[in-house]
């Protein structure tokens, strides 16, 4: 009978509707919004350390390091996100950007054409990859965090097969392009992937996604295509860890068959960071993209504050603890105020 | 009676038979079994447009399979459901709502941590440029969706898992009734409704009655039956035993149970005031303002009221499961309640509505959900000592008569009524001298019900003194000793002696008088 | 959509003695005979009394592990900062012990309690804080990490680079009563926890909270204690993991405890214990940690690269998990 029903049309909005009605928005997303403030936060932090360190403000080229540095956690994140926000969790991120990586230091030189092939090349095996995972997930119904911790190693092992020792390099032209170090333009990718996950949010796709991670059955019951729409995400997420390893072998000297393995954890540090919520259907894309500059931008706080780099996973260990317990408190005391 | 609506393209058949109308859904000669359990022998259902219909039955009768079979949830075995009189095969319950049946089930369908908006309006959100969908405007779109059918008092930008539990059950109404189906099944819609709520409901299934809509529903309260349904359908042991238009209360529970049952409340007896076991003095928390009460051991004491009073609170107060200023004394000792543990120290129980989430621990055995709390007993220095667990769960089993084949087998397996006596066994074998009973017979069927009230006045003649909630105003006013009536977090009144529940109701909405 | 409310007939006793938690353990122990079955062929001598042995003796590092990741996904949480507990475990013993007999004592009961310490941080931050185990676990590894290199400036300082005493190394590395003295360490453990699993107050809170948290906490279990207390254990055993090895290798290294945060999930995983808590047992851990390491065995007697390893895990887990890792449905 309503197979296809008609799109209601809206309303006239009077002012103060709309301004009410945006408060409650902000209310409701409180964690992006504590994201937000704590990215910025951090470059206050960071341009008084640098400029204290060394007696000048920080320019385009910093700009440009910061971001080039930021964008392989910044793609690994935003594919983590797409997953946890089903629900799921991706630990495989890591092992295919230890591929892309690969494959990008052994094929991305050789000229326009064969860089564009190879890139496409590239992500679509890591579409491929996540593929399985999501076929596994959500047709095998198994469940996601041994999915992925069996793809991540299988991912490893393939990458380490692909690049037995670390080599090769990405042409010198394509990383102009890309993640350019000497001017910010990487900040244009940066918005182009917020501006994205803006679209998807209010696709078919993203409110399946966030229904999917509030509750399946009550998601089936709505008809949405549960299955198709997991086995999509995974898949979106594979393709962005492959963007995130292209990415990392363009701003690294050379290629590491290893060199990803980390960002898995990471890639979850900074999806907490930016206030997404582990238990799924809850938290933004953006956020995530915040987490992940905030945690870059930890790297070079800590280095500008003379921190001896060994202790620099304790200082990130101690932030995610600090920061993430913060918010839950933060969380917990606003809702008893209600 | 006026036309129902033809989706395009179907031509009704006529139903075949010889029926005196034509049946908007018929479920016919159903069979269905879950493993070797027949739930559905040979029962038919048929319900006509125009017309309100009533299911009932026991728990285990069969109803509920039936209604999943016409809803699209489960398939039968054998046997035919028809739309409109067309034979169908329904996939799922999306499948069935595109044929024009709608069901709103116990358990709601929403999307918690999203808005009544997007709940309401998903797969059919306004669009806006490039199919980008308009997220800003939907709150308003669906205000006025909630409008048009009557509801006012849900804010369609508030998070669903924000709203009260009645407020959720209205969104999921008017979501299936938005869909302008048919066919309307309603399964325990008023469960967690309060008086006005069902009102409304009420008003909302007599419009699209009249409308044409066939609205089928389910429910145990007998009350509703007489009141809503122009035909009542009773089940029993998986099959239909009779249809009929006017049907009195003990008609129906003859024919639902095969016996007659009274269904008479047992009154209890006159007691003279025995020993304060519990003394609580201006309890005030979050939604409860100096509730000050006694209770005394053999005594049922109920706390009445509307809906969202502050039951909930104080019962929580009472358990440790919420801080509370104000003293409580126990047998004379005060006490401070800060979590459950301290509370069953003290001698206190806390029995739930809601047993699967918060009563008992499913696939563990009986055995093991009954000894939960009292584990040390049954145990040296740690360790536990089966024989004395088994002994225990014995001794229960056998005294409420737990229809379990073997203590070890996981209590999911066990009927709803049968994990219900699990849950008090486990209270009775902890040796709870309070018993905090919650709204323990929602969703229980008369047979079970009738036995759990017995239990209870059992319970209080051994000296038990038990305070007493139930969302069913006639149980509160015929079980219990005494009565207060909560308004706002405070006593509104005190009810003594003969009870009824007219005297209950009205001091739900009177500001307190002074006896 | 609901549970039925009718009754479901009960399983036969037969089938509730081998319920499908208990026949998963089996299993594990029947996979674990068969690969021993298939490296023999492959290389004879491999399931010989001493083949078997070794095997054995390297699986109980993974074991001890993989007992308290046991316990804590028993509850529903997991333990990622094993790797780091271990290895800075690891480096206080060294550096306490300093290669002497005499201080062992010292640095065994050091290390323990840093441990002890860490398990007990995790579980409060969970417990307190509300803060996911995922997180909490994995930040705690980067402290321990951060503060183990930082503080050992990279594990070059000079008492971080001694020899662990020989009394333990002749411990971890010889034998008592004719068997591997290691290998009896971990059957005490495993009978130790299988014990308090099976048959104490403690192990049944456990399955109760791994069952409803909200449930339990209501009957009056101690909630928050037992989870702190699972994560105090996992730690515990993560340090005494860190001990044995730092014993039978003989020094302390860095990344020592890196592989063992895969292979204890993994052992877990393979011995049936549900990822989601409340069902599964030590045993069927131990059976999976005898699986993992005697399947790397067969590969390096196979002579395969080191690639291949990684890749056959991977596959390992994912068939272990189509076998019989399916998702109940929402019941």
């Amino acid at each position: 009978m309503l197979e296809r029903a008609e799109p209601l049309r809206g309303l006239g909005r009077s002012a103060g509707w709309v301004a009410a009605r945006r408060q409650q928005i902000a209310a409701q997303n409180a964690p992006l919004v504590v994201a937000g403030a704590l990215l910025v936060a951090m470059l206050v932090i960071y341009i008084v350390l640098y400029s204290v360190s060394l007696g000048s403000f920080p320019g385009a080229f910093e700009a440009a390091s910061i971001t080039n540095h930021a964008m392989p956690l910044c793609l690994a994140a935003l594919g983590q996100t797409l997953v946890i926000l089903t629900r799921g969790i991706d630990l495989s991120i890591g092992g295919m950007m230890d591929v892309s990586n690969s494959l990008a230091a052994l094929k991305l030189h050789g000229g326009f054409g064969v860089e564009a092939l190879w890139t496409v090349l590239i992500l679509l095996i890591g579409a491929g990859g996540g593929l399985l995972n999501g076929v596994l997930v959500a047709f095998g119904r198994l469940q996601p965090i041994l999915v992925t911790l069996g793809t991540f190693s299988i991912f490893q092992g393939v990458a380490l097969w692909i690049l037995p020792s670390p080599g090769g390099h990405v042409a010198g032209g394509y990383t102009n392009f890309f993640l350019d170090p000497k001017a910010p333009s990487a900040l244009v990718w940066v918005v182009i992937l917020g501006l994205a996950w803006a679209v998807l949010r209010r696709s078919r796709l993203g409110v399946n996604i966030y229904a999917i991670g509030n509750d399946e059955n009550a998601a089936r019951a709505n008809s949405v295509p549960v299955l198709r729409t997991k086995v999509l995400a995974y898949a979106l997420a594979g393709l962005l860890a492959a963007g995130a390893g292209i990415a990392l072998a363009t701003t690294t000297t050379g290629g590491d068959a290893t060199a990803g393995d980390v960002f898995t954890l990471s890639s979850i540090a900074a999806v907490v960071v930016g206030g997404v919520s582990l238990f799924g259907g809850r938290g933004s894309g953006v956020g995530a993209l915040c987490g992940a500059f905030v945690l870059t931008l930890l790297v070079d706080v800590l280095f500008f504050a003379n921190i001896d780099p060994l202790f620099q996973p304790f200082y990130q260990g101690l932030f995610l603890v600090v920061a993430v317990g913060a918010s839950t408190l933060l969380g917990r005391h606003l809702v008893r105020r209600r | 009676m006026s036309e129902p609506a033809q989706p395009a393209g179907h031509e009704p058949r006529q139903a075949t038979g010889g029926q005196p109308r034509d049946a908007a859904l018929e479920g016919i000669d159903i069979r269905k079994s879950y493993g070797g359990v027949v739930a559905l022998d040979d029962a038919t259902f048929r319900a006509a447009p125009g017309e309100v219909h009533a299911l009932v039955g026991e728990n285990g009768a069969g109803k509920s399979t039936m209604i999943k079979a016409l809803a699209g949830v489960i398939r039968p075995d054998e046997g035919q459901i028809r739309i409109r009189g067309e034979d169908v095969r329904l996939r799922s319950p999306e499948h069935a709502l595109r044929r024009g049946v709608a069901t709103v089930f116990q358990e709601l369908t929403l999307l918690p941590r999203m808005t009544v908006a997007e709940n309401l309006l998903i797969g059919r959100e306004p669009r806006g440029h490039g199919r980008i969908i308009r997220r800003l405007e939907m709150p308003d779109v669906a205000a006025q969706l909630l409008a048009e059918h009557g509801v006012e008092s849900v804010d369609a930008g508030e998070l669903v898992e924000n709203l009260a539990l009645a407020q959720q059950q209205l969104v999921e109404i008017v979501g299936a009734v938005m869909r302008e189906p048919s066919v309307l099944i309603l399964d325990e819609p008023t469960s967690a409704l309060a008086r006005r709520e069902v009102e409304w409901l009420f008003g909302l299934v007599r419009r699209l009655r009249d409308q044409g809509t066939c609205v089928v529903f389910t429910s145990h309260r007998w009350s509703e039956v007489t009141d809503l349904a122009d035909r009542v359908t009773v089940f029993r042991n998986g099959t239909d035993v009779g249809t009929q238009e006017q049907i009195s209360e003990e008609e129906a529970v003859r024919l639902m149970t095969g016996r007659q049952v009274s269904t008479a409340y047992v009154e209890p007896e006159e007691e003279p005031e025995r020993e304060v076991v519990l003394e609580a003095r201006e309890l005030s928390a979050s939604g409860l303002h100096g509730v000050s009460l006694s209770l005394h051991a053999g005594e049922v004491l109920g706390i009445g009221g509307l809906e969202g009073q502050g039951q909930r609170e104080l019962f929580h107060a009472l358990y440790g499961l919420a801080p509370a200023d104000g003293e409580i004394e126990i047998r004379g000792e005060r006490k401070r309640l800060h979590n459950p543990r301290e509370a069953i120290a003290a001698g206190i129980a806390f029995i739930p509505q809601d047993r699967k989430a918060e009563g008992l621990l499913l696939p563990m055995s009986v055995r093991d959900n009954l000894t939960l709390p009292i584990l040390r007993r049954v145990a040296a220095s740690g360790v536990l000592r089966p024989a004395a667990e088994r002994g225990a769960a014995r001794e229960m089993i056998d005294r409420l008569h737990i229809d379990a084949r073997r203590p070890g087998q996981p209590v999911g397996t066990l009927s709803g009524g049968n994990q219900q006596k699990v849950l008090l066994g486990r209270w009775l074998l902890a040796d709870s001298h309070i018993l905090l009973l919650y709204d323990v017979t929602r969703g229980v069927d008369v047979a079970t019900k009738q036995d759990i009230y017995s239990l209870i006045l059992d319970l209080a003649r051994e000296g038990r003194a038990i305070l007493f909630y139930s969302s069913d105003t006639e149980e509160i006013a015929h079980l219990c000793h005494r009565v207060l009536v909560l308004r706002e977090g405070a006593i509104a009144q005190e009810l003594q002696g003969e009870i009824s529940s007219e005297e209950i109701i009205g001091a739900s909405f009177r500001e307190e008088t002074h006896a | 959509m609901s549970a039925t409310t009718e009754s479901q007939p009960a399983p036969s006793g037969l089938r509730t003695i081998l319920n499908p938690d208990r026949r998963k353990i089996i299993y594990g122990f029947v996979a674990a005979i068969g690969l021993f079955i298939i490296g023999e062929i492959v290389k004879p001598g491999f399931a010989s009394a001493s083949g078997i042995q070794q095997i054995l003796e390297i699986s109980s590092f993974v074991g001890i592990v993989a007992a308290g990741q046991t316990f804590v996904i028993l509850v529903g949480g997991i333990d990622l900062s094993v790797p780091w507990v271990l290895n800075a475990a690891a480096i206080v013993l060294i550096s306490q012990s300093a290669g002497s007999n005499g201080k062992l004592a010292i640095g065994i009961v050091l290390a323990l309690v840093l441990g002890l310490a860490c398990g007990i941080v995790n579980g409060l931050g969970i417990v307190l804080l509300g803060i996911p185990a995922v997180v909490m676990t994995l930040g705690m590894n980067g402290i321990v990490e951060g503060l183990s290199l930082g503080v050992t400036h990279g594990l070059s300082c000079g008492g971080c680079l001694k020899p662990a005493p020989t009394a333990l190394v002749n411990a971890m590395t010889g034998k008592t009563l004719g068997i591997d003295t290691s290998l009896l360490i971990w059957i005490g453990i495993i009978i130790v926890v299988s014990f308090v699993l099976s048959f104490t107050t403690f192990g049944r809170r456990i399955y109760a909270v791994g069952n409803s948290e909200r449930v339990s906490f209501l009957a009056g279990v101690n909630v928050k204690l037992v989870t702190v207390t699972l994560y105090a254990l996992s730690g515990l055993f993560a340090a005494a993991a860190g001990i044995a090895l730092a014993g039978f290798g003989g020094s302390a290294t860095l990344g020592m405890g890196d592989p063992y945060l895969f292979q204890s999930i993994a052992a877990v995983v393979i011995g049936g214990t549900y990822i989601l808590g409340g069902r599964g047992h030590y045993l069927g851990t131990v059976a999976g940690a005898i699986v993992l390491t005697t399947l790397i065995s067969v590969l390096l007697a196979k002579s395969a690269p080191d690639y291949a390893r990684d890749i056959v895990y991977g596959v390992v887990i994912l068939a272990i998990l189509l076998l019989y890792g399916r998702q109940r449905s929402e019941a």
